[in-house]
């Protein structure tokens, strides 16, 4: 016999924590952003953004995108802290234990209440060991200088740590195709480190179906 | 609060409201007593009417899992809590934002539509019991386009994904 009592979580029924009319507050007076929880978020406007692409190559050159995806990977951990514990609170359960269904559509209004554009996740290759990110609209795309090669580098960093967090193992993250190239989304496949360092070599050569017919035959 | 009584309200910034304008927000007014009183009765009975609604449930669906029902319990609470808000804000649109976006694709994923479609209908039977005609009356258009709404967006393709995590085989 179920009992609804039982289902509700503090009288409460978990519903899209991210709503971003819940989710966002802000103050014009103080000119400050903050989520539900009393937390403070930062607006980027564009020009950060381009000065952040323009002032890295300036003075690291080619180390520019090392630097990027570094600096994605302290953000993606305290990322994935914020999200663990916005989930867990809200849930009453640990993330680990979400059904995937539910951390999957709270990951992606998650990405859409950040004004990071869309995600969802490929689980094509799983079984394979790899796991494929798929990003739209994204604002790092979009405002990077053209390379002729996936530019998403902080992106990358913070799935890279987000994912390696999650799992609880060292994954690298390496981005297979990209907005700013015309690609109908960003890829980004996930995966041991070991088992992507041949990737990158290819990633400028090949598409990202290639790529995977390569990497799982 | 609903759209256009906002509109509304940022018109009449620096210009007296026209007749027609006014009669909105009058008949909002005037409604508001009986959306209070909906919303109390919802309110104070929710437990009872779900309570009832999950026992019929079971008893009809003696075959389906218990966590699937559990689930569509939870979303029906989730969808008469969104109906309620939706009775004091007069915004029928917050149902399809906040309840339908959400709630939708999980219906498509766990599959459960058999088991929404009968519930839904054990629903509205305990709440013509529980609540006047005039409270059904108040109710029935948002809680009508809920349940139409995640009927329709389940009937799209499903996929099963149960699993919880992907620690197990990401990164082997």
């Amino acid at each position: 016999m179920i009992s609804v009592a039982d289902l509700l979580i503090n009288n409460k029924v978990p519903g899209n924590f991210f709503t971003p009319e819940v989710y966002v507050h802000g103050d014009l007076e103080v000119g400050l952003l903050e989520n539900r929880q009393g937390d403070r978020l930062l607006a980027v406007p564009e020009t950060l953004i381009q000065a952040i692409y323009s002032g890295l190559d300036k003075e690291t050159g080619q180390a520019a995108r090392m630097v990027l995806f570094n600096c994605g990977k302290w953000w993606g951990k305290s990322f994935y802290i914020r999200f663990s514990e916005q989930m867990t609170g809200y849930y009453g359960i640990p993330l680990a234990n979400l059904p995937m269904a539910e951390f999957l559509q709270a990951l992606q209004e998650c990405w859409i209440a950040h004004g990071w554009g869309k995600i969802d996740l490929d689980q094509t290759y799983q079984n394979r060991g790899f796991l494929i990110a798929k990003t739209w609209n994204s604002a790092f795309a979009r405002l990077a200088p053209s390379q002729g090669q996936p530019v998403c580098h902080l992106e990358a960093g913070v799935l890279a740590a987000f994912f390696s967090q999650l799992t609880g193992k060292e994954l690298h993250c390496v981005q297979t195709s990209c907005e700013s190239m015309a690609a109908d989304c960003n890829r980004f496949l996930l995966g041991l480190p070991q088992r992507l360092e041949p990737i990158e070599a290819m990633v400028p050569n090949l598409d990202h179906d290639a790529i995977m017919q390569e990497l799982c035959p | 609060m609903n759209p256009h009584i906002a509109a509304i309200f940022d018109e009449a910034e620096n210009r007296y409201l026209k007749p027609e304008e006014l009669k909105l927000i009058t008949q909002y007014v005037a409604s508001m007593p009986e959306r209070l009183d909906t919303y109390r009765s919802l309110r104070d009975r929710e437990l009872e009417i779900m309570e009832t609604v999950a026992a019929q449930l079971q008893q009809e669906m003696p075959q389906a899992p218990e966590a699937l029902i559990e689930r569509c319990l939870k979303h029906a609470l989730l969808m008469l809590r969104y109906c309620a808000l939706s009775l004091l804000t007069h915004d029928e649109t917050l149902v399809q934002r906040r309840f339908v976006d959400w709630v939708g694709p999980l219906t498509r994923i766990y599959d459960t539509k058999a088991i929404d479609a009968k519930l839904y209908r054990l629903l509205n039977q305990q709440l013509s019991k529980a609540l006047t005609p005039k409270q059904l009356g108040c109710l029935s258009p948002s809680l009508a386009f809920a349940q139409e709404a995640i009927l329709s967006t389940a009937s799209m393709n499903s996929a099963s994904m149960n699993s919880t995590s992907m620690n197990a085989t990401v990164g082997n």
